[in-house]
C-alpha cells in the first residue's frame, strides 16, 4: 500500500539527524609530540627560573629542615634589620627587639583614632 | 651544588607533572574529542603512546634530584615504599604512591600483548588514581604551587582533566548515546 504522505526528499548525511562528523584539526602526530616536548621542557625551563629566583618559599606547605632553617634565619634577620615586630607566619620563633633598634625621630606616617 | 638539585627537584616535579597532564588528556581525548580541534583521532593516539618518553625523563630527573639534594631528605626506600619519610608523611607519600602506580601503568602497557584487552583496560585505568594521586601530591607538598600563575594552571589543567575523564566515565556507562 502507498503512503498518502508526500515524499521527502532525502536528506543530506551531514546535516541529517544523528552525531554529526566533527572536523578534526591539521596538526600532525609529529606536530603534536613536538609541541608535548616543548611544552614540558618549557614548563621545566620556565619553574627553574622561578626556582632559581625563589629559593626560600617561607609559606610553602613543606618545610624540609635545611629550607625551614635557612627561611628562619633570613626572616629573622630581615626582622632585626628592618625592627619590624611582625611575627613569622613560617616559623614559631619570637622575635626579639634588641638594643640595636632605637625609636625613630621621623614624624609618623599612620595615625590612630581615637574614639 | 645542594640547592641546584633542590631547584632541578622542584622544577622536575612541575614537568613531570606537565608531561602526565599531556599523556592523560591524549589518552581521554580520542573518545571525548578533547583535542579534535588540535588533530584527528590516530594523531592524538600517536601522541599518547609517545608520551612515556617524556613522563619516564621528567619523574626520573625529579626522584634522582631529591635523592641527591640533602634539602628533601629523601631516601632510596621512600621513593617506593610510602609513608616512611620524617615529615610531611602523607604529602610525600602519595608522589610515592603516584611513581609506583605510574610504574604498574607502564610496565602493563609494555606487557599488554600478555593481557586479555579487557584485563589491560583495567590496569590502565590505574593510570587515574596515579593522576588524582600525583595531583594531591602536587598541591600538598608543590612549593612552587604557592606562586598564584602555577597554582592557576595546576587547578586548570586538573580541573580540564576531571572534565573529560567524566565525560568519558558517562560514554562508558551510557554507551547508548555513542551509537544514537
Amino acid at each position: 500500500m502507498k503512503a498518502n504522505s508526500p515524499t521527502l526528499p532525502p536528506i543530506p548525511a551531514r546535516t541529517g539527524p544523528g552525531r554529526p562528523k566533527k572536523r578534526s584539526g591539521p596538526v600532525p602526530a609529529w606536530g603534536l609530540k613536538l609541541g608535548g616536548l616543548l611544552t614540558t621542557f618549557g614548563v621545566f625551563v620556565s619553574s627553574f627560573g622561578y626556582a632559581n629566583a625563589h629559593l626560600y618559599v617561607t609559606n610553602a606547605p613543606l618545610q624540609p629542615a635545611m629550607v625551614a632553617a635557612v627561611a628562619t634565619t633570613g626572616t629573622t634577620a630581615a626582622t632585626t634589620s628592618t625592627a619590624t615586630a611582625a611575627p613569622s607566619t613560617a616559623t614559631t620563633t619570637t622575635t626579639t627587639l634588641t638594643s640595636a633598634v632605637r625609636t625613630t625621630t621621623q614624624p609618623a606616617v599612620t595615625v590612630t583614632k581615637k574614639s | 651544588m645542594d640547592l641546584f638539585f633542590w631547584e632541578i627537584a622542584r622544577a622536575s616535579g612541575l614537568a613531570a607533572y606537565a608531561a602526565l597532564c599531556i599523556s592523560v588528556l591524549s589518552g581521554l581525548a580520542p573518545r571525548t574529542q578533547a583535542l579534535s580541534f588540535l588533530a584527528n583521532n590516530r594523531a592524538v593516539r600517536a601522541l599518547h603512546d609517545w608520551t612515556p618518553w617524556i613522563v619516564i625523563p621528567a619523574a626520573l630527573v625529579h626522584v634522582v634530584a631529591l635523592l641527591l639534594d640533602a634539602t628533601a631528605r629523601i631516601g632510596i626506600l621512600d621513593v617506593f615504599v610510602p609513608f616512611l619519610t620524617s615529615y610531611g608523611q602523607l604529602a610525600i607519600g602519595l608522589g610515592t604512591i603516584s611513581l609506583d602506580l605510574l610504574i604498574i601503568v607502564l610496565v602493563t602497557t609494555w606487557m599488554r600483548r600478555r593481557f586479555s584487552n579487557n584485563a589491560w583496560q583495567w590496569w590502565h585505568r590505574v593510570s587515574y588514581l596515579g593522576f588524582v594521586t600525583m595531583f594531591l601530591h602536587a598541591m600538598l607538598s608543590g612549593t612552587d604551587l604557592t606562586s598564584p600563575v602555577i597554582s592557576v594552571l595546576s587547578w586548570a589543567s586538573g580541573i580540564g582533566i576531571a572534565y573529560y575523564a567524566l565525560e568519558r566515565l558517562g560514554k562508558a556507562l551510557n554507551p547508548s548515546r555513542i551509537r544514537a
